[in-house]
């Protein structure tokens, strides 16, 4: 299987380091392209092209940051801070506009209400997707 | 007095017949004839099938005469409809409405309807009962 | 604009579609999660599984930036709610109710909903024009003033054949304003003009009165 086109969502946690690695070493063997991207959600009281300033600070540090573990990896990336109502179908929707064939992301160990959860992304994710998922499980 | 009330569920019956005992005269509708078993053998006022959001059907529980409304089915919205057709179609000098969203019962208070919410009520009940 | 949907029902789900297709920003608040989970992969991120009485939801969604609210679920009850709560907590320019019982309609203006959309009266409407022997059709509403035109056809045996205007007891601030013979020629009438069978009367008249009006002029 070749993956020329990987997307990496990211969210800010260790588990998008140890994606990030990953992703770089699939593209390198097959010559592939990496974007990597942030989704900003927006509240509905909002207008969509709202800018949040605080929203858009701590996605551009995430990115610079993933862009860093990249470069350690001899890897350029590209990079995109995404905005949206819904993290889910905004990295679908970006999954289908790029036509990756892989979606590469980390998922954090957590506990939510005293029991084991991936979350909401994450599935919304395995089971929207039109192209390959890897879950990179902390 | 005359009262109507809608809705003959647990509270709305034995309100029904604490009033009638009152030597009121009462009016409980109901759209599920079988509700009106709640009601005790004391009970001398009127049990009428009908629904209480449709006008005709107040009318024949003769809200027209009534002196107080009160709205007691288990949906808020039908109790928030039925109040206010009581309220500005019928011009009922007093109008009692009961709304459980505590949010929704603020907002009909200031619109004009005697509203309360059992929600609030009861957990400040429960508080001050665990508080003394 | 920015357009809240209450219900994702048939007529969300199609108004939605065309409001999309016109580049309006719309959100659809709906209760069942099945109905919303399918709105979602249709269409995106617009469904919010919620309920649209609720002002905790309401202000969730930026009702208070919306231009336009529209409640369309199959409960008059529900849709009076989630518009009085749009209009008098949100303060909404516009908002729309879908009515089944037609009874509502005047209480839901009485209320402050600045539009009202009936499917029982339009389907009525349709059925008085398309059947010919039906003796009075709504041809147009005045809300504003609670009047209506309508016309009136003369049926065969009626006591106001071969009557003139002047004759007829007409309820008060009820007006004709056209005659049409069988021969399809217009006329505008007087207190002289006499009534034939077949005739078809344009006439202005009121929710209160038109029944008299029918009355008046087609009993038999």
């Amino acid at each position: 299987m070749e993956f020329r086109k990987i997307l990496v969502p990211v969210s800010g946690t260790e588990a998008d380091e140890e994606a990030m690695k990953l992703a770089c070493r699939l593209a390198k063997k097959d010559k592939g392209r990496i974007w990597s991207v942030y989704v900003v959600t927006i509240k509905r009281a909002l207008p969509l092209d709202t800018e949040i300033e605080s929203g858009i600070e701590t996605a551009e540090a995430i990115l610079d940051h993933i862009e860093m573990v990249a470069e350690e990896q001899d890897c350029e990336i590209e990079t995109d801070v995404l905005q949206a109502r819904e993290v889910g179908p905004a990295i679908i929707d970006e999954a289908v506009e790029r036509e990756v064939d892989l979606i590469l992301m980390g998922a954090k160990y957590k506990r939510r209400f005293g029991q084991f959860s991936l979350g909401s992304v994450a599935p919304y994710v395995l089971q929207n997707s039109l192209c390959p998922v890897i879950l990179y499980h902390q | 007095m005359k009262v109507v009330i809608m809705g003959c569920g647990r509270v709305g019956a034995q309100l029904a017949v604490l009033l009638d005992a009152g030597g009121h005269t009462i009016t409980i509708l109901d759209n599920d004839a079988y509700s009106f078993r709640r009601l005790a053998p004391t009970f001398g006022g009127t049990a009428l099938f009908g629904n209480g959001i449709d006008a005709e059907a107040l009318k024949r529980a003769s809200i027209e005469e009534a002196d107080v409304f009160v709205a007691m089915t288990q949906g808020d919205n039908r109790n928030i409809i039925s109040a206010q057709i009581a309220k500005h179609i019928f011009n009922v000098p007093r109008v009692i409405c009961r709304i459980y969203d505590p949010l929704r019962q603020e907002l009909y208070d200031t619109l004009g309807l005697e509203a309360f919410s059992p929600t609030t009520i009861f957990a400040h009940l429960v508080q001050e009962k665990i508080e003394g | 604009m920015y357009i809240i949907i209450i219900g994702g029902g048939r007529v969300g789900y199609y108004l939605t579609k065309a409001l999309l297709d016109e580049n309006h920003e719309v959100l659809i608040i709906e209760k069942n999660a099945a109905l919303c989970n399918t709105i979602k992969e249709e269409m995106g991120s617009i469904c919010l599984q919620g309920d649209g009485c609720e002002a905790a939801t309401l202000e969730e969604v930026g009702t208070g930036r919306a231009d336009m609210f529209v409640a369309v679920t199959g409960d008059d009850e529900d849709n009076l709610v989630a518009c009085q709560v749009a209009k008098h907590k949100f303060n909404v320019p516009c908002t729309i109710a879908r009515i089944r019982n037609p009874q509502n309609e005047a209480l839901f203006k009485k209320l402050g909903i600045d539009v009202t959309v009936s499917t029982t009266d339009i389907i009525l409407e349709y059925i008085e024009k398309e059947v010919p022997t039906h003796p009075l059709t709504h041809l147009l509403t005045l809300s504003e003033q609670d009047l209506e035109i309508v016309k009136v056809r003369i049926p065969p045996a009626a006591t106001t054949v071969n009557k003139s205007v002047r004759e007829l007891p007409l309820p008060k601030d009820n007006k004709l304003i056209l005659v049409i013979s069988r021969d399809r020629k217009p006329r505008i009438p007087t207190a002289n003009t006499v009534l034939r069978e077949g005739d078809q009367i344009v006439a202005l008249t009121s929710l209160e009165t038109e029944q008299k009006l029918r009355a008046a002029l087609t009993s038999t």
